[in-house]
């Protein structure tokens, strides 16, 4: 039995300098932090991210100087305001855009995911974002009469990256309870190669035991690393919270370039593993975002 | 500036606007709440609380029918939605009934500026390649605008910058130039009633222009008129909007949102 378990570094050599890179995030919830750094790490460029809701992640990787667009619908850290290096990257015209509605977005990924040229949503009918050049999406009519509807092109990332609870050697990955976000259950669905980040590597027989919690097959998976608390700032339910005053020190340090890249320089490039990031945020600090049930 | 709460002691103006959005909730209506949304959910909470007890609320588009919700710096976080009945796949369960026309009727929404004729801009000031401020995106109300919806906008912080005539950016349509242009497209739906921290308009029938109809209690005409971008139409019956009920305000103070969340971005 081959073994897809690697390290974060093995791992994002999967992405090449110039991929579409998919990103699961929310805006505080559930980005696969540990892989964000080794990108950054690695100095990976030029890459084009593919991103719901943006979030910390995203302005790492603006920060980091490894952007060249975004596609999104949000870029938001929501509390905790705009990504503030990606908006200023975005206005100095360093990182180009395209916007979606989150239907158009879905659909663009949705269509590859099913082998699809295309889907339609209704949403976006009328807006300005139909009318900026993007070639990715057309007003059509509806064939059968129904009026006119958003053809999303179809959007196959090279690579998907997210984070789970708990996944086996073989590369088949498992959620908690929970609600399911596009990100984590569409996202690789549509993508090339998908890199799973979890917080425990468990027995196949575990995940054999609760077989609805089982989100992807070891045959859709590429890599697997292990990571607990990989989630960390951002929060994973039911297990933990997002670090409030990790976002808060964030925000305060996006606001100009020196200080960002500082901030990286601290949590991102310094902590030579995953381990040495835990130890430099703390045990205790960690601890104290567990949530209590 | 006029004060706006003639007398704090009984309510604040966050409470006004809350109580007058809790009033546009129907018992058999469903609804679903966006980021950073503390108004709408403090609204739904309060409606579910009082007139509305069946109210299906989709907390944080994540969790249905919570039943003790907690109220943090997020409007899309587990503690909103822990207590759910159901946990929500979003791509295919939550935009599946958002459009279904039967459901999710109401949908209530700020945006960084808003125009005479409802359309909503949270994209870009300036031009969209190479704008002057890049705005976090209009996410799900670029959809929304655009269906069979019923759009309640609210303003916490009405001025000409917020309130204008055109909006830099279409990131979610209203009435786009009005006299029917929005239903030209085959579009049914959208904005009904904006609630600011001034007044309460809604949109003239014809023009569809933004019609101011009451006024908050201690909110003169010529204020509202000044803090406006555009000339609205003014209802023939000009009013004034309810305050809330003490067990309203009470409800929101010691239960809802006792840290007082829903109070951000007004002035």
């Amino acid at each position: 039995m081959s073994s897809k378990v690697m390290s974060a570094e093995d791992a994002v050599g999967l992405i090449r300098d110039g991929d579409v890179v998919g990103l699961q995030s929310g805006p505080t919830q559930c980005a696969p932090m540990s892989l964000v750094r080794a990108v950054i790490a690695a100095g990976l460029r030029n890459l084009q991210v593919v991103s719901l809701s943006g979030s910390m992640a995203l302005d790492w990787l603006a920060t980091a100087g490894a952007l060249d667009r975004a596609t999104f619908a949000a870029a938001t850290m929501e509390s905790h305001g705009m990504c503030q290096r990606f908006r200023r990257a975005v206005e100095a015209g360093d990182i180009t855009v395209e916007e979606l509605s989150e239907t158009a977005l879905l659909a663009r990924l949705g269509a590859a995911a099913r082998g699809l040229p295309f889907l339609p949503t209704r949403g976006m009918l009328g807006t300005d974002l139909l009318k900026v050049g993007n070639p990715n999406v057309a007003v059509i009519e509806d064939p059968f009469g129904g009026g006119p509807v958003v053809a999303c092109k179809a959007l196959r990332p090279d690579v998907a990256i997210l984070h789970a609870h708990r996944g086996d050697v073989r590369g088949n990955i498992a959620v908690e309870h929970g609600p399911r976000h596009p990100m984590t259950v569409l996202l690789p669905r549509a993508s090339q190669r998908v890199v799973v980040s979890v917080e425990e590597i468990v027995d196949t027989e575990q995940l054999r035991r609760t077989p609805q919690q089982t989100i992807l097959p070891s045959f859709a998976v590429d890599a697997v690393v292990e990571a607990p608390n990989g989630a960390h700032p951002t929060s994973l339910f039911p297990v933990y919270d997002y670090d409030t005053a990790f976002f808060e020190s964030w925000t305060a340090a996006a606001s100009d370039q020196a200080s960002a890249a500082e901030f990286l320089a601290r949590w991102v490039i310094s902590p030579a593993s995953h381990d040495d990031y835990l130890a430099l945020v703390g045990e205790r600090r960690l601890a104290d975002l567990t949530i209590g049930r | 500036m006029t004060t706006l709460v003639p007398d704090p002691a009984d309510y604040t103006v966050d409470e006004l606007v809350v109580s007058r959005m809790a009033a546009e909730f129907r018992n058999d209506d469903q609804v679903l709440n966006g980021l950073s949304s503390f108004v709408p959910v403090c609204a739904i909470e309060l409606a579910r609380r009082t007139h509305a007890p069946d109210l299906a609320w989709v907390a944080g588009g994540s969790g249905v029918d919570p039943s003790s919700p907690r109220l943090t710096a997020s409007t899309f976080e587990w503690p909103m939605w822990d207590s759910a009945l159901m946990y929500v796949d979003v791509a295919d369960e939550l935009w599946d009934w958002v459009s279904d026309v039967r459901r999710f009727r109401t949908f209530c929404v700020g945006a960084a500026q808003l125009d005479a004729f409802g359309n909503a801009n949270s994209s870009v000031i300036g031009d969209f390649h190479q704008p002057r401020v890049r705005l976090p995106g209009s996410a799900g109300l670029a959809d929304m605008g655009s269906l069979s919806k019923r759009l309640i906008y609210f303003v916490p912080d009405h001025s000409p910058r917020s309130l204008v005539e055109r909006v830099d950016f279409r990131s979610a349509i209203g009435y786009l130039d009005g006299h029917g242009e929005r239903a030209q497209l085959g579009l049914a739906g959208g904005p009904e009633i904006v609630i600011t921290n001034l007044a309460v308009f809604d949109f003239e029938p014809t023009s569809q222009r933004m019609r101011l109809r009451t006024l908050h209690p201690g909110v003169g005409l010529e204020d509202v008129l000044d803090a406006t971008g555009f000339e609205p139409v003014v209802a023939a019956d000009l009013g004034e909007t309810p305050p809330p009920s003490s067990a309203e305000v009470s409800l929101l103070r010691t239960t809802i949102d006792p840290h007082g969340y829903r109070k951000r971005g007004f002035r």
